[in-house]
């Protein structure tokens, strides 16, 4: 009888609701998850719950009427979903756009980039359970917002790029108070070291957790810094270089192991390379215009369809546009990287304990907003 | 009981964090559970495929229990209103009982804990904090 | 190159399809290249949108032979443009997972004037740049396209998307169901006759 009772137990699987309401760090995703006790067997997101029609309010709105949208798409790090937006524009309407416009959108593209990483950062190890480093990064991102909040006027939601340019110019108080920032935050990243990276508790918990192939990263068109801890060398902006990272000298931090270890690294090195490049950007600003000498006024690009693809926090932000030369986009096609990186989550997450997949689901940086567009 | 859905999320965040501090008022216990709360702040546009999970978490509330709809998009859908649009519900209030609104996109951590201290005020009369008279 | 690699790698798949026409009108295209010119052109004049332009001035001349187009990348943004019927899709998916490309998106668009709905599916890869991007048009009625989530697992969920807003099928799609959408919706939302 006990022999009948272990297989009754043993085949016995149930199916529990991951979600919609999550403590509010990755927003509203709900995963279904077959259980075989603490293991899964099978997890499937179901997505949905905050679809805000971007796409088809990409149809509606004019082609600077949508501007606001691309901020509230991935909020973290929107500045860079405003610079994917306008630069397809760009393309297709063949604006030209001057060197310090593009120098200013590097430089506060790197600035949010940090800060999305800092937040990224608190929240994960708050999943994984510590909260004080949320308190630090939280304390450090609220530095990079005055900055950003002294040139665009938001803290969050971004709406700074225009097309051709930019719409205000920075001066010397934020040139001076980002290289303050930068050498202050220099010499916390030891602290973060020593608190978190090496602290013994994280360590198991993310070594080995999670592991993703280079062959499932690239089925899945995962990008961005899954990719880049799973060994795959592939970033944006050194492969297909846009606006002014041509001039830039970084790294493209990659490791090998795949796993959730290896994703932390590689988000963690990436603040380092992103805090060169906006040294760098300081150090080479050109004088000049920030908008074109013959303004925009208005955006009608020809007929056709055009793509163009940034490196966003989270992976490569492609926007594809068709135009049938009116003044509202005819298709308006957001590809999101997120999309992608948790599609490999219901491959990759089989037969692992359910702690261990709420690791690697904070490890693929999730935004859910952007997910769903 | 944080209701983060989307932007309004982060800055809520933000407030409990370590600098505007929601700690200082006493409302720093931010619970997902519904059993254990009495607020439910509602932050973050609310899809017409969400409605029924925010109604079902807001009748598992205990009573008394309140409702701050943070954010345009909580107030009246926010900037995804537009001819034509089939996903999002047109504010919290459509149907939920509301009490305070605090306006922004998102709102600054100030604004949210002003609308802290709106409920505080509605609920025992008393306003702990002076209010900042615009000159 | 990779480009020329994989644009030799696809035009063997349009082989078939050059042959076609010549089967059936042998003797007009070599010799009357000029009056199946305009011909050609009532046939292909639907598909592509980047055609319109050199429409005006391919009067005189002859259209192109079907096969992989290379593209301007800084005024387009991609570098090769392959224009294939529904069924040659699959195949085409194959040959770029065999050289190791990966997805990037896949996509519809609504083409009410034409009747038609065209599905975009983007490829790159990882070590070199070169985008891919490869079309097919199917009649608005009837929109049915074989799915390529056997190949590529990341297009089960772009197909269910595209799915979602445009109604396409994509015939042996594991699950079909909506994804952004309610589970229960039956409407298409990015149609261009979408009333909410």
């Amino acid at each position: 009888m006990n022999g009948l009772l272990q297989q009754d137990l043993n085949q016995e699987t149930f199916t529990i609701n991951l979600g919609p309401q999550h403590p509010a760090t990755h927003g509203v995703l709900r995963v279904k998850l077959v259980m075989d006790g603490e293991y899964i067997v099978e997890a499937e997101p179901v997505l949905g719950y905050i679809h805000r029609m971007h796409e088809k309010m990409g149809e509606n709105r004019t082609w600077a009427k949508f501007l606001p949208n691309c901020g509230r798409m991935d909020y973290l790090s929107a500045l860079s979903y405003n610079h994917g937006y306008v630069a397809a524009v760009e393309r297709a309407a063949g604006i030209e756009v001057p060197e310090r416009a593009e120098y200013l959108r590097v430089i506060t593209v790197e600035l949010n980039r940090i800060s999305s990483h800092l937040l990224w950062f608190g929240a994960f190890v708050l999943d994984l359970g510590g909260f004080t480093p949320l308190l630090y990064a939280f304390d450090d991102r609220e530095q990079i917002l005055d900055l950003l909040e002294s040139v665009t006027g938001s803290r969050l939601t971004y709406c700074y790029f225009r097309f051709g340019g930019v719409y205000n110019d920075i001066d010397d108080s934020f040139i001076t108070g980002t290289r303050e920032f930068i050498k202050r935050l220099r010499k916390r990243m030891p602290m973060y070291d020593a608190l978190v990276t090496k602290n013994v508790i994280l360590i198991k918990r993310l070594k080995d957790i999670g592991p993703i192939s280079k062959d499932m990263a690239r089925r899945y068109g995962a990008t961005g810094p899954v990719a880049r801890g799973s060994g795959i060398n592939f970033d944006v902006r050194k492969h297909e270089p846009y606006s002014v990272y041509s001039e830039f000298d970084f790294d493209i931090p990659v490791y090998e192991e795949g796993d959730s270890m290896a994703r932390y690294m590689v988000r963690m090195d990436e603040i380092e390379q992103s805090m060169r490049i906006i040294e760098q950007a300081l150090d080479k600003l050109p004088e000049g215009e920030i908008q074109p000498k013959k303004a925009v006024k208005l955006v009608k690009p020809e007929k056709g369809d055009y793509y163009h693809a940034v490196e966003a926090a989270r992976g490569s932000f492609g926007v594809r546009v068709v135009s049938d030369g009116t003044n509202q986009a005819y298709r308006l096609k957001l590809r999101s990287p997120t999309y992608s990186n948790l599609s490999l989550f219901g491959e990759a997450s089989r037969g692992m304990l359910l702690p261990d997949a709420l690791a690697l689901m904070g490890s693929l940086d999730l935004v859910i907003p952007e997910i769903d567009r | 009981m944080t209701f983060g859905l989307a932007c309004c999320a982060i800055e809520m965040m933000a407030t409990g964090a370590s600098r505007f501090d929601l700690a200082r008022f006493g409302a720093e216990v931010f619970r997902p559970s519904p059993r254990q709360c009495d607020v439910m702040i509602v932050a973050g546009t609310i899809s017409k495929k969400m409605e029924p999970a925010v109604k079902t978490l807001y009748d598992q509330m205990p009573e008394p229990k309140w409702v701050i709809a943070m954010g345009n998009c909580a107030i009246s859908g926010g900037p995804f209103v537009f001819e034509g649009q089939y996903g999002i519900v047109e504010g919290a209030d459509k149907f939920l009982p509301v009490d305070v609104y605090i306006p922004g996109c998102p709102p600054r951590p100030e604004a949210l804990i002003e609308g802290i201290l709106e409920l505080e005020e509605k609920v025992t009369g008393f306003r702990r904090w002076p209010r900042v008279e615009a000159k | 190159m990779l480009l020329t690699k994989i644009k030799e790698a696809l035009n063997s798949l349009y082989e078939d399809i050059q042959a076609e026409p010549e089967a059936a009108e042998a003797a007009e295209t070599e010799a009357k290249a000029e009056e199946a010119a305009p011909e050609a052109q009532a046939e292909e004049s639907k598909p592509v949108e980047q055609e319109e332009g050199a429409e005006a001035e391919a009067a005189a001349e002859p259209p192109p032979p079907p096969g992989p187009r290379e593209t301007d990348y800084k005024a387009k943004g991609y570098h090769l443009d392959v224009d294939l019927p529904p069924e040659k899709v699959v195949a085409a998916a194959e040959i770029l997972n065999r050289e190791n490309f990966f997805i990037e998106a896949i996509t519809g668009v609504d083409w009410i004037d034409d009747q038609q709905l065209e599905v975009v599916y983007d490829f790159n890869h990882f070590d070199e740049l070169c985008r891919v991007v490869v079309r097919t048009r199917l009649d608005r009625n009837n929109p049915e396209v074989p799915t390529i989530s056997h190949i590529y697992q990341g297009a089960n969920w772009h197909e269910r998307e595209t799915h979602d807003f445009f109604g396409i099928i994509f015939t042996g799609h594991p699950n079909l169901e909506p994804l952004l959408l309610p589970e229960d919706a039956d409407f298409h939302p990015l149609l261009k006759d979408f009333k909410a």
